[in-house]
């Protein structure tokens, strides 16, 4: 496995790690170094008498060291790591010692009774039976739903602000107990609305009719079509087999990278990327989910051109998908954009006529250049269309720069009225903001 | 639009209070509501399925805003090249570092190259400009024609904005004409006075302090009516500088004056100089800050008032009263005890008027080490006195080294980290961080000679070591990323 500095960097647990983990970037501080296609491991002189022990598998990315530090991975994994992205050289041992050995045979070990146990048959009538139980939860719990939003509407959302987080958590609770988990999280969306901001009304009342719109049609799907009942499906919470998915024929295409979001719940890391296929023209979301101290399977550097087999789960607007098969890392190629705005807001309509509770999507739309109206910052293209940057966009200073005035082909994400830069060409050369 | 706030109002109040209307919707919308009225019974799902409905066609119907005439300035066309992919890579690594002593050699041999950044480290680079005021003119000069561009649009990267001397003077913050001002007394010191001179009567007293401070660097007699001019200012302290700086300038007509009574005061003698004052004492040296009283028990009033005349008068008017040579009168003083009192006051002398002559013999015949003589030295002299006498004047000869602007030599820098590596609370990392600039590069591989005797401390200098070399590492890519 090949991880690029910044993505070791993504994994340590904090700051101080980040700072502490380049510190012992330096091929002096490592008494042996070595690496096979297994593991890679060295011994770190630390301030006690005998070197700290580090190792790492490669397969499944796991971390070892014998420091006491509580932290995961240590500063010697991050470390480790970062030396080997930087001076592959300096590794010169392919052979294991005894302690790397050991705990690598015991990981495959494990890993090994794990498969075993994935073999076993699957009883199917009582898979039937719990399915059919979940699904009578998740009526139960749209059902209640439902007499909550009416609820409110009957009463009014005038008085919304005064009932605090703790209401709507509540009741995403309850979905959450109805195996409702994808309602419940639109929930959470809900609550974490600034109630103190202007406009609020028309943000709540936005995410509860998207919220209305997915239980009542979860509650009349079986007269919609079998893609839509996909899409209310995993709205709701039901997840995708993802072995299944992977069985199926892909889009092989060179996608480029547009841009990786990174998102922390409790102590899971959600990564985001969005992804744009050269000859397909589509555009792609694959999310990675990232427990803490574990690296990801995927290595997607936003920028990189990457040649991969793509399945989109099955939608009526297909944006997620996983990657079945990555091939190789491409050089630059050309790509095509949405020459204007009017041209963006085409495609949303389609998109939001098929699926209208849809989240963001991205977009490369040429030609925009930044410019400053009514106190904000806008995309304007060349027929003088535009459209608003999303308020907090922290990058604002490095668009005006590399613009200096100019138009340049940028990739957004946003939907409706609101976009977010993530990259733009900046002499043919693809930069992340 | 109209019906998505008709939507809002009624959910603000709620369907118990209100029902929505429909009548003025847009006629496609409205077709459809009213199918919704006709076959929905229950209130509040007739609401919320006429509310989505007309959520989508709002989400399918959003568009660009129109708005003709309104654009943006073009940034001008860079005159200046860019900077190599190395040099940018160094400047990254830079940041990564926190050192701004990097930081600002990396910028100045930036500008020295007359290179600048690619459009990517602009933002970055005025944002660290912003509170390291002494960086800015760099900053707004590494920046190129895409800084002052950006520069515009927000004004606390204004410093990037002027760019002549001239402009930066007549506009900048106050630091930015310090700047310029430090710069140009040291070339042109007559216009320097006179820029000082131009905006005088606009300055407040705390800003005129500082200009006075900057014109200390090169004063001479052209300033005198100035400075003269200076005795009539509200400041006390504007007043008491000004006068300070006359006494640093020989030809200005208090040093003449001193000049005049030290010549009836001191004559030289069998036992080298005797001091009397003459009766009937020009009174009107003591409202130019001479006291007439001692303040120290070595000095009778008389020697008192005598040091300190001694102080602000040029050490070769002694050549010439007495005849002599600094060599030969430093040696005659140091015999006797009364005299040797009076030596502090020539070496201050010496300081003030910038006498190297003097500053070489006070070195060569005292048997005192006199640190503030040091910086009247050529460069290789101050080495070789702050080497001998570190020991003794560690701090204060560190102190003085630090003041420097250019790159220490190896043996001078081993001395020193000789002693900094004893004292790893006092010069911690931030200390070999701020004074990188100074830290020659071959210093590298003589970094395991300077490790204390004691374990314990070896082991922190070897940590802080191995924070020095990475820092030098980047000092040395520096240099060889504007060599190419």
């Amino acid at each position: 496995m090949q991880l690029s500095e910044e993505q070791v960097l993504a994994l340590a647990p904090d700051e101080s790690s980040k700072k502490s983990g380049k510190e012992l970037c330096n091929p002096a501080k490592w008494v042996s170094r070595g690496v096979n296609e297994l593991a890679l491991w060295g011994e770190c002189q630390g301030s006690g008498s005998k070197p700290y022990q580090a190792q790492v598998d490669l397969v499944n990315i796991a971390f070892k060291c014998s420091c006491p530090s509580r932290k995961f991975p240590c500063k010697h994994g991050i470390g480790l790591l970062l030396l080997y992205a930087r001076y592959k050289t300096a590794f010169t041992s392919t052979a294991m010692p005894a302690w790397v050995s050991e705990w690598i045979s015991k990981r495959s070990e494990r890993q090994e009774k794990q498969a075993v146990q994935k073999e076993r048959a699957v009883d199917e009538a009582a898979q039937a039976k719990r399915r059919q139980a979940r699904e009578q939860k998740v009526s139960d719990g749209i059902e209640e739903l439902l007499q909550w939003i009416k609820d409110i509407i009957r009463n009014g959302i005038i008085n919304i602000p005064e009932k605090g987080s703790a209401w709507f958590e509540n009741m995403a609770r309850r979905l959450v107990d109805a195996q409702a988990p994808g309602l419940a999280g639109m929930l959470k969306n809900i609550a974490a609305i600034n109630f103190y901001r202007e406009g609020w009304q028309s943000e709540f009342i936005d995410q509860l009719l998207r919220l209305y719109i997915v239980a009542t049609g979860y509650r009349n799907s079986a007269s919609l079509s079998p893609l839509l009942q996909q899409d209310l499906r995993s709205w709701i919470g039901f997840t995708q087999n993802q072995d299944e998915l992977k069985e199926q024929t892909g889009i092989t295409d060179t996608w480029l990278v547009l841009g990786k979001q990174l998102t922390e719940e409790d102590n899971l890391t959600i990564e985001r990327n969005w992804l744009y296929g050269v000859t397909s023209n589509r555009y792609a979301l694959v999310l990675q989910f990232l427990i803490r101290g574990q690296g990801g399977q995927l290595s997607l550097t936003p920028g990189l051109f990457v040649q991969a087999e793509l399945v989109f789960y099955p939608s009526t607007v297909p944006l997620r998908a996983i990657v079945k098969n990555q091939i190789a890392t491409e050089k630059t190629q050309q790509y095509k954009g949405f020459a204007n705005w009017q041209e963006v807001v085409e495609a949303e309509t389609a998109l939001s006529a098929a699926w209208p509770v849809r989240s963001e999507r991205p977009f490369i739309v040429e030609q925009l250049r930044p410019v400053y109206f009514e106190q904000q910052w806008w995309l304007q293209d060349c027929n003088h269309a535009m459209m608003p940057i999303k308020s907090g966009f922290n990058s604002i200073w490095k668009l005006l720069s590399l613009s200096g005035g100019e138009p340049l082909n940028i990739a957004v994400v946003g939907k409706e009225k609101l976009y977010e830069p993530f990259g733009v060409w900046y002499q043919q050369e693809y930069k992340i903001l | 639009m109209q019906t998505w706030e008709q939507i809002i109002n009624t959910a603000l109040l709620g369907t118990d209070k209100r029902t929505l209307a429909i009548s003025e919707w847009p006629p496609e919308l409205a077709a459809v509501a009213a199918q919704l009225q006709a076959s929905v019974t229950d209130r509040e799902d007739l609401f919320l399925q006429t509310a989505a409905l007309a959520f989508n066609y709002r989400q399918c119907g959003a568009k660009p805003l129109q708005k003709e005439g309104l654009s943006i300035t073009k940034a001008q066309l860079e005159e200046k090249q860019y900077c190599s992919p190395l040099a940018l890579q160094t400047l990254k690594d830079i940041f990564d570092s926190e050192s701004i002593s990097l930081l600002q050699f990396w910028l100045q041999l930036c500008e020295a190259k007359g290179r600048i950044v690619t459009p990517e480290f602009v933002p970055e680079l005025l944002n660290l400009g912003i509170p390291q005021k002494k960086l800015q003119n760099l900053v707004a000069a590494c920046c190129g024609k895409r800084g002052e561009w950006l520069a515009r649009f927000n004004p606390e990267w204004n410093f990037s904005t002027a760019t002549t001397d001239t402009e930066l003077w007549q506009t900048g913050s106050i630091e930015q004409r310090k700047g310029v001002l430090e710069e140009l007394r040291k070339t042109d010191a007559t216009t320097a006075r006179e820029w000082v001179l131009q905006t005088w009567a606009q300055e407040d007293a705390a800003t005129k302090v500082e200009f006075l401070l900057i014109l200390a660097n090169n004063v001479n007699e052209g300033d005198i009516a100035f400075l003269e001019s200076l005795s009539k200012e509200k400041s006390k302290k504007v007043r008491d500088l000004a006068l300070w700086l006359l006494k640093q300038i020989p030809g200005s007509p208090i040093v003449q004056q001193y000049q005049q009574v030290l010549q009836k005061t001191v004559t030289i003698g069998k036992k080298g100089l005797q001091i009397k004052l003459p009766a009937g004492l020009d009174e009107s040296i003591f409202k130019t800050g001479i006291d007439k009283l001692s303040n120290s028990k070595e000095f009778t009033d008389e020697e008192f008032i005598v040091m300190q005349l001694m102080q602000s008068v040029p050490p070769l008017f002694w050549e010439n009263r007495l005849n002599s040579t600094p060599d030969l009168i430093i040696r005659t003083m140091q015999k006797d005890a009364t005299n040797k009192k009076f030596l502090p006051a020539l070496v201050q002398a010496v300081v003030a008027f910038k006498d190297q002559r003097w500053a070489t013999a006070f070195m060569q015949n005292s048997q005192v080490f006199y640190i503030d003589i040091i910086p009247l030295l050529p460069v290789k002299e101050q080495e070789f006195y702050s080497i001998k006498f570190i020991d003794q004047f560690a701090e204060n000869i560190i102190e003085h080294a630090i003041k420097r602007e250019d790159t220490w030599s190896i043996d001078l820098t081993r001395a020193i980290f000789i002693h900094t590596a004893r004292s790893v609370y006092q010069y911690n990392r931030s200390f070999y961080s701020r004074y990188i600039h100074c830290i020659p590069v071959g210093i590298v591989t003589e970094l395991e000679k300077c490790a204390p005797p004691e374990e314990y401390l070896a082991t922190t200098w070897r940590n802080t070591g191995e924070y020095i070399t990475r820092l030098l590492e980047l000092k040395k890519q520096t240099i060889q990323s504007f060599n190419d």
